[in-house]
């Protein structure tokens, strides 16, 4: 091919490149975090609240900025086209890694919330997703003293980048969606509360039906739900051995369930396996028989996992997925009808195999 | 050389993403998607061995040559015209597709016309090229893409995310029958063997096919992580409800640290690179097979000087890309995808049968 169409060729090339709709990076405002609350306003239902990140020159603790904006709207995408009349740069949700949802909208229904996000293209399915109590507004205007980015804190609370707190449960988007839809899986959410103006706490679990919130799990139960369906370690666990109190940490625990029936009942048995180190113990009992210690330890472990299995089961929603479970070992279009007869009387067995491994540093 | 045969098969396997193939077939998981899996990979390493063993008979010989040697040009000048047709138009819904899915994910401001333009500019050069240069092109981009795109099926496979429960349950519907549609799609993994109708031009009299118990292996393995993968990532009910499932796969996962956290971009550069390529193949071939319909024609794999044919025929085929564009939407796009799939099944039924008694016949004459 001779010279002048190979120049011809490339200018041709260079002219096409002018079409792309290209906005430099200080012209826009990058949302950090979303919010959506119900607003008490009936035509306009949905309250946006737009974490947006302010750069900055200064990286240190402290210097993140950020511009909240808030809007009601009857629909979160005309709300999301409406604030960008508010703001003089283009939105950009491709950094945007928490999203809330108001405790008032997580008990009423999620699903258009859920659908809006999973339509936008510039929405990662890797996000987190949790519940604001007791609105996702008033905790995006936090303001953590530590923080180094604009709306890092959060988001380090849910990696395993920063803390990896046993009671904080990371529900990613993509996972959500799965279990808002999966019949036999149903989804759950950390719950987002606030100390003061400073600092967030998480620690709390929200167990939700294809709708709303069902039930909420206290801090302590969230750490053995973790435990349990999330084989979580570098957490902890209580118990007493002949009136005196024991804290153990865990090093390794794997945990798997299988559904049976036996004598007409249908049962479904937990099996716990885990491995343990004395946090707190009563001075002496390195020379003690750790046997009956152990032996303790599994009955009151098994004995509060039941507990949380039986207030799950009562609640009459199935996040760890014993459902999904029965319908693939009982292959037919018949099998979830059928475990949806089974589930409300299913009876939990839990084998907990704890093996202490050591007291710590002393003895 | 064997090599070359693995490159098109390979490169056409991993290309059902953008064909629809998982979404087809997961529109089916409940209604014979299973059932069709098995029998597209029996159907597909059929093919493969037959065709492979018809085609060592004629060495250094494409398609167009070998009827050229028993039929009258009119015959050949037909077929050849379909076959062009049925090529391009394999490779131009997907370029279609990639210039719509540019839009949706990467630039939603850019307009889809100057993307498929751009695309197919790309693509068109390097069809023009010779048949050796092609060939080279194909090596040096699967080269480079095939092991990121095995490392993020690997992720896939390997993340805490996918419930094999979820897997299980679409498993069970093995017992159900077997649909057409599902069987095209599924077969449509081990199509890359087509390819040799041109290609089998560049292997030397000497040449055998080694290593043919690798077509099957890795087709299988291929489809059941197209088809298993989504399903365990978004559950029985979700997973029917994404267009796009595989980039959607691709997005639920984390590359923490990474230079990119989100695979979803890494997944659609590497896709980019290889629908240009499947494209480039796919366009030279259909060209080769155009060329081939006249008398005078005489098939060179490298030659130093590029007819002006190349681009006037190229030239045509990216000019009814962008009408099809014009023509289609996502929806039809689709639509059209799954019946092109079904009519592709039955046309390579129809060649392979054809060259296979071809081949027979050529052993007695001889």
């Amino acid at each position: 091919m001779n010279l002048s169409i190979r120049v011809t060729l490339t200018m041709l090339a260079v002219c096409l490149l002018g079409g792309c709709g290209f906005k430099d990076i200080d012209k826009r405002f990058f949302v950090v975090a979303l919010g959506i609350d119900h607003s008490e306003n009936e035509k306009k239902p949905y309250r946006l609240t737009l974490q947006l990140a302010v750069p900055s020159p200064k990286i240190e603790p402290g210097a993140s900025k950020t511009q909240i904006e808030t809007i009601d709207s009857e629909s979160i995408a005309e709300g999301v086209r409406m604030l960008k009349a508010y703001v003089d740069k283009e939105l950009d949700f491709g950094h945007c890694k928490v999203f809330l949802i108001g405790e008032q909208l997580a008990r009423t229904d999620y699903q258009d919330v859920l659908q809006w996000m999973s339509r936008r293209r510039d929405i990662q399915s890797v996000a987190d997703i949790a519940i604001g109590k007791p609105d996702a507004e008033s905790l995006l205007q936090v303001k953590p003293i530590s923080e180094r980015y604009p709306g890092n804190t959060l988001f380090l609370s849910f990696g395993a980048d920063g803390t990896e707190s046993s009671y904080t449960y990371v529900e990613s988007l993509s996972d959500f969606s799965r279990r808002s839809s999966e019949k036999g899986l149903d989804p759950l959410m950390p719950i987002i509360t606030k100390d003061s103006k400073e600092s967030f706490i998480i620690n709390r679990t929200a167990l939700l039906n294809k709708k709303r919130v069902k039930l909420v799990l206290s801090s302590s139960e969230s750490q053995l739900y973790n435990q349990l369906a999330k084989d979580f370690t570098k957490s902890s666990m209580h118990g007493m051995f002949e009136g005196m109190d024991l804290v153990v940490a865990i090093t390794s625990i794997h945990s798997n369930f299988r559904l049976s029936k036996q004598n007409d009942e249908d049962i479904v048995t937990m099996n716990v396996k885990m491995k343990v180190i004395f946090e707190e113990a009563p001075k002496g009992l390195y020379n003690d028989q750790w046997g009956p210690v152990e032996q303790q330890l599994n009955k009151e472990y098994s004995k509060s996992c039941v507990a949380l299995l039986k207030k799950i089961q009562k609640a009459n929603v199935d996040p760890i997925g014993f459902g999904l479970r029965y319908r693939a070992t009982h292959p037919g279009n018949s099998a979830w009808k059928e475990w949806k007869s089974i589930y409300p009387n299913v009876k939990f067995k839990v084998n907990a195999n704890i093996r202490i491994e050591g007291t710590g540093l002393i003895k | 050389m064997n090599r070359y045969v693995f490159y098109n098969f390979i490169l056409v396997s991993f290309m059902n993403l953008m064909l629809y193939v998982p979404h087809i077939l997961i529109d089916y998981r409940f209604t014979g998607a299973v059932s069709s899996i098995l029998i597209g990979i029996v159907i597909g390493s059929i093919l493969v061995y037959l065709y492979t063993s018809a085609m060592a008979r004629f060495p250094g010989k494409g398609l167009p040559e070998i009827l050229k040697l028993y039929y009258p040009q009119w015959v050949v000048t037909a077929s050849m015209l379909f076959f062009a047709i049925m090529w391009w138009f394999a490779t131009t819904i997907v370029v279609v597709a990639f210039a719509v899915l540019i839009n949706r994910f990467f630039n939603p401001d850019a307009n889809t016309l100057i993307i498929l333009t751009m695309l197919v500019i790309a693509c068109g050069y390097a069809a023009t090229r010779s048949t050796l240069s092609v060939m080279f092109v194909m090596e040096i981009g699967l080269i480079i893409n095939a092991p990121i795109i095995l490392f993020v099926l690997f992720k896939a496979v390997r993340s805490t995310q996918l419930n094999w429960d979820a897997i299980h349950i679409a498993a069970n519907y093995v017992t159900v029958m077997p649909t057409l549609t599902c069987i095209a799609a599924a077969s449509f993994i081990f199509t890359g063997y087509i390819n040799l109708s041109l290609f089998n031009r560049l292997f030397p009299p000497n040449f055998r096919f080694k290593f043919r118990f690798f077509y099957p292996l890795f087709g299988a393995m291929i489809l059941l992580i197209t088809f298993f993968v989504p399903i365990g990532f978004h559950g029985t009910e979700g997973v029917g409800q994404y267009i796009y499932i595989w980039s959607f796969t691709a997005d639920s996962l984390l590359m923490q640290y990474g230079f990119i956290e989100r695979v979803l971009f890494l997944f659609l550069i590497v896709y980019l690179n290889l629908t240009l390529v499947y494209t480039m193949a796919g366009w030279h071939q259909a060209m080769e097979f155009v060329k081939s319909c006249f008398p005078s024609n005489k098939p060179e794999i490298d030659s130093p000087k590029t007819p002006v044919s190349n681009y006037i025929i190229v030239g045509i085929f990216a000019l009814l890309s962008i009408l099809y564009l014009l023509m289609t939407n996502e929806k039809i796009n689709m639509l059209v995808t799954s019946y092109w799939l079904v009519l592709r099944l039955f046309v390579e039924l129809f060649i392979v049968v054809w060259v296979v008694i071809l081949s027979k016949k050529g052993a007695k004459t001889a």
